[in-house]
């Protein structure tokens, strides 16, 4: 794997950091709900499942 | 359900695992073993009874702080591909069996730090594998029927069977191998399996809960939502909370690196690099499904029960209060896969630390060196056996005086701090040189202690003395050093507080005393290695800076002893072949000390092996600069092979060029040779007709007919006329075929220049009553150079008018227009370019083969100068094959 590839890599875990912690957490800090699932839960759970997803096509394309 | 039911689904259970154990180990190669999912499912030996349980219980009682401790993992994965993999790679270069091993290697194999790791290690793991032993015990009694069943002694109290039973698997397939760095497939084979139930499981307990016992998700939520203090459950209730939060993350962060188990999972079962591929996007989804259903279930045991006693164990307590027995003992032999994985991995990955770091090293060693090889491996292996039976013996205990009271949530909490006071000397030394073994031993202590005072010490005073003086009021009443608010900071949760106290002052220290003490020499050669592990990988046995008298005779001894006298020879035959030495050597150098040191790792640990090997040798003491001048040499030999080989690939590339630029010139000569030798006999020819001729009319002066007199000048015109023509092409084929030809490109009409060169050869194409046709009367301009296009054209309609025959001759002349060029053709009836001619018509000098009996009619250079033309013009000329009669020749002008 190329260094640039790894360091998307690098850079996706310091954004989950960055999104996960306050004050970033905090734009999600409110009540109510979707699919009845707490704002704030459900938006972590998609970043969370979003960043899956990006490892998974950066590994994908370019792990050699 | 009856206890006796229940004994007999566990131990059945407990027999399948040994099976699926048993298997792996057998076909050790098989796919089946060696896979990316099932590595990824190892990892997820991190969800053990606490994700099962203790999460539910914290999402109903305190809300959302059970997340934390899986997002820390989801942050660390992509970074895996970084960390994780230079971890790998060390570990398997230093045949490495432990964090222990690790830490203590990277700090100059340092004897008392690897004794320190292990101990950090056993502090912190004892307490979780008693929290795994709680789960076991209290779910067992919520599914037994007895609920008012309480044991009072060990010998009637199942979980301590339990616990003996994880012992003897964990000691079985645990210690076949007297070298722990060999991979322990049977027991990664049943944790995957077990990996998958749990996950399987609890998802299903989580959709009956969802779907079945209530209406979805949305119902639960608007049930639960009208209740109190429901807003704390599902927000963050500040900045405050925010900084437990971060805190939690960045513990858990850790915890997926330093945990003895994921450390065991993750890089000393490692098979194959590229397994990361899948781990690192797998891990993270499989801790999302782990996480879906935990709010749901609590919130649905939570509006079922009421109270929040039992709320850890909502999952097994909603299918019982239901009656679905079955889904029950689902559940519970979900929670007991993820108890067993835990329980057995840990001890393993403990009992390797505890052999190989603390008691072989700090006594068994002089015994060892005396022994018989087979007696060593097998005391080496009972002692792994003694600790495993010791741990989870201990943990029992611990268990029985001090986890009954905590929650799964704490006790984790309480491990995941301890463990966490490796992570400065852990993550900073695999990245910073400078960092020394001094820094790393204070940092851990004071961060270990501090841990100890805020954490630790509260809760085992309160369960010896019963009061909860030591947190109201602080040590001998200071308030400062109350210990959940060390210097008044009493925002942060207690661990959280502990994590934020120990990590900095650890961070610090470690910090501080590598800038003031200096390691020695030995050190800073291992901080070198692992910190530039990519370069030094490449070195090799050579890393090793190392100077002094050894024999090999004497290394070889301690080899023999624990590997035994087969393996040890054969090892050193390898090293020989290796380094291509001979096999009789007799001085030991650097590279066989470290790769002897590296043999002996494995069975006795780095610190060991380095102590065992070094009262075999007589080693120099180095200074510092020494060895940093020696590794600074050999890290730039590297560099300057590198540079070397790269030159010497430049280097034969030119070569093969400049080969090759040579045979074309040879080429090229030899066509010139062949092209003086044809321009010369075709000079020759006209010249010998017309010296000939000159000579007989100079030598009959008299006698000879007027007529034959006019036909011989008339010769020699011709001939010199011929002469004049032949040195005019090849003056004209030389211009173009050495480049030197400019083209005057201008703007014209194709169709007045065929008209052109239609006109200047009709007298001929009279002469010999030719037709020829003008098909394509239409206008079209482009650019080129008339003359030459002239001279082409010409040239074309006159070798047509030569092939004709005369009175019936016709010939078409014709264009098109095709994709970006205009295609020009010239058609005649004549007699055809035989086949064998097609490719060479365009080569100088050729004459196709029936002119040779005649005098031949043209220059030979006629269409070769044509086709020289046409490229000059990036054009193409062919003659068109497969005609019945007659001859077309085509070329093309692009334009665009």
């Amino acid at each position: 794997m190329k260094k640039r590839h790894e360091q998307k890599l690098v850079v996706l875990s310091i954004a989950l950091f960055l999104i996960f912690n306050v004050p970033f957490i905090l734009v999600f800090n409110f009540e109510g709900a979707v699919f009845g699932v707490p704002t704030l839960y459900f938006s972590i759970f998609s970043i969370w499942l979003l960043s899956i997803v990006i490892s998974y096509i950066v590994l994908k394309r370019h792990y050699e | 359900m009856n206890n006796y039911t229940l004994v007999a689904i566990i131990i059945i259970y407990l027999a399948v695992l040994f099976y699926i154990a048993f298997l792996a180990e057998k076909k050790r190669q098989s796919k089946w073993v060696n896979n990316p999912y099932v590595y990824t499912l190892s990892l997820a030996v991190y969800c053990s009874a606490w994700t099962y349980y203790g999460s539910v219980g914290i999402a109903a009682n305190s809300g959302i702080n059970f997340l934390p401790i899986y997002l820390g993992p989801v942050i660390a994965a992509p970074l895996w591909i970084v960390v994780l993999r230079k971890i790998i790679r060390i570990s398997k270069q230093h045949k490495i069996s432990s964090i222990a091993d690790f830490i203590s290697l990277r700090y100059g194999n340092n004897r008392f730090l690897g004794a320190l790791v292990t101990i950090v290690c056993l502090f912190g793991t004892l307490p979780y594998i008693s929290l795994q032993l709680k789960a076991v015990s209290e779910t067992f009694e919520i599914m037994s029927d007895d609920t008012s069943y309480i044991s009072t002694t060990v010998i009637d109290d199942s979980t301590f069977y339990v616990a003996l039973l994880l012992a003897i698997f964990a000691t079985f397939f645990g210690t076949q191998n007297a070298d722990a760095s060999e991979k322990h497939k049977g027991i990664i084979a049943s944790v995957a399996f077990e990996s998958v139930l749990k996950l399987v499981f609890f998802l299903i307990i989580g959709a009956y809960v969802t779907f079945y016992l209530f209406d979805g998700t949305t119902d639960i939520y608007n049930q639960i939502s009208i209740t109190e203090n429901f807003k704390e459950l599902t927000t963050l209730s500040g900045v405050e909370d925010g900084f437990n939060w971060l805190f939690l993350i960045g513990l858990s962060f850790m915890a997926i690196f330093l945990l003895p188990r994921q450390f065991q999972v993750s890089v000393l079962e490692n098979n194959r690099e590229k397994h990361l591929k899948k781990a690192i996007w797998l891990f993270p989804l499989y801790l999302l499904l782990f996480n879906i259903f935990v709010i749901f279930i609590a919130w649905a045991g939570k509006l079922t029960f009421g109270s929040t006693e039992n709320a850890e164990y909502y999952s097994l307590l909603l299918p019982l209060e239901n009656g679905n027995s079955f889904l029950a003992t689902l559940v519970f032999l979900g929670g007991f896969s993820a108890v067993i994985s835990m329980v057995i991995v840990s001890t393993l990955a403990l009992s390797t630390m505890v052999s190989n770091n603390l008691i072989i090293p700090y006594g068994f060693l002089d015994k060892f060196i005396k022994n018989q090889p087979e007696r060593n491996s097998k005391y080496i292996k009972s002692i792994r056996r003694i600790s495993i039976f010791t741990i989870i013996i201990t943990a029992y205990f611990f268990y029985v005086s001090f986890s009954k009271e905590l929650s799964l949530y704490s006790i984790g909490l309480i491990s995941f701090v301890i463990i966490a006071q490796l992570a400065p000397s852990f993550f900073i030394g695999l990245y910073w040189n400078r960092g020394s073994s001094k820094a790393a031993v204070a940092g851990i202590i004071v961060g270990f202690l501090i841990a100890v005072y805020t954490l630790v010490l509260p809760f085992t005073i309160q369960a010896y003395t019963g009061t909860d003086d030591f947190t109201q009021y602080g040590l001998l009443g200071v308030s400062e050093l109350k210990p959940y608010a060390l210097f008044g900071i009493d925002f942060l949760s207690p661990p959280a507080h502990a994590f934020f106290w120990s990590m900095t002052f650890n961070l610090m220290s470690y910090l501080v005393f590598s800038l003031i003490s200096k390691g020695n020499y030995r050190e800073r050669n291992y901080a070198e290695m692992f910190v530039d592990s990519k370069n030094f990988s490449t070195l090799q046995d050579s890393a090793l800076v190392w100077k002094g008298e050894a024999y090999v005779s004497d290394i070889k001894s301690v080899l023999v002893r624990f590997l035994g006298e087969k393996r040890a020879t054969r090892a050193l035959t390898i090293f020989f072949t290796k380094y291509k030495l001979p096999q009789d050597t007799q001085l030991a150098d650097a590279r066989l000390i470290n790769f002897s040191e590296k043999l002996l790792t494995g069975s006795i640990g780095s610190a060991s092996a380095k102590i065992l090997i070094a009262s075999v040798v007589k080693e120099e003491q180095i200074s510092l600069v020494e060895v940093l001048k020696i590794l600074e040499e050999s890290k730039e030999n590297i560099v300057s092979n590198k540079v070397l080989l790269e030159k010497s690939k430049e280097l034969s590339q030119l070569s093969s060029k400049l080969k090759d630029a040579n045979e074309e010139l040879i080429s090229k000569d030899k066509q010139k040779d062949e092209f003086l030798d044809t321009v010369a006999h075709e000079l020759k020819t006209p010249i010998t007709g017309i010296r000939a001729a000159t000579e007989l009319l100079m030598d009959e002066d008299d006698d000879m007919p007027k007529e034959i007199k006019a036909q011989f000048l008339k010769n020699i015109l011709q001939d010199s006329d011929r002469l004049g023509r032949l040195i005019h092409n090849i003056l004209d084929f030389e211009k173009l075929e050495t480049g030197r030809l400019n083209l005057d490109m201008q703007y014209h009409d194709i169709q007045k220049t065929i008209t052109k060169a239609i006109s200047s050869i009709s007298q001929i194409a009279a002469k010999k009553d030719v037709k020829i046709i003008n098909k394509n009367l239409h206008v079209f301009s482009t650019n080129y150079d008339e003359d030459r296009i002239l001279q082409v054209l010409t040239n074309l309609l006159s070798n047509a008018i030569k092939f004709c025959e005369p009175n019936t001759g016709e010939i078409i002349i014709d264009y098109k227009l095709g994709n970006e060029m205009v295609e020009i053709s010239v058609t005649d009836n004549g007699k055809g370019i035989p086949v064998e001619d097609h490719d060479f018509i365009f080569d100088k000098f050729y004459q196709s083969q029936d002119q040779n009996t005649r005098k031949p009619q043209g220059s030979g250079l006629g269409l070769a100068i044509t086709k020289q033309i046409v490229d000059k013009h990036n054009g193409k000329i062919w003659a068109k094959k497969g005609l019945k009669n007659g001859a077309t020749l085509v070329f093309t002008i692009p334009f665009k």
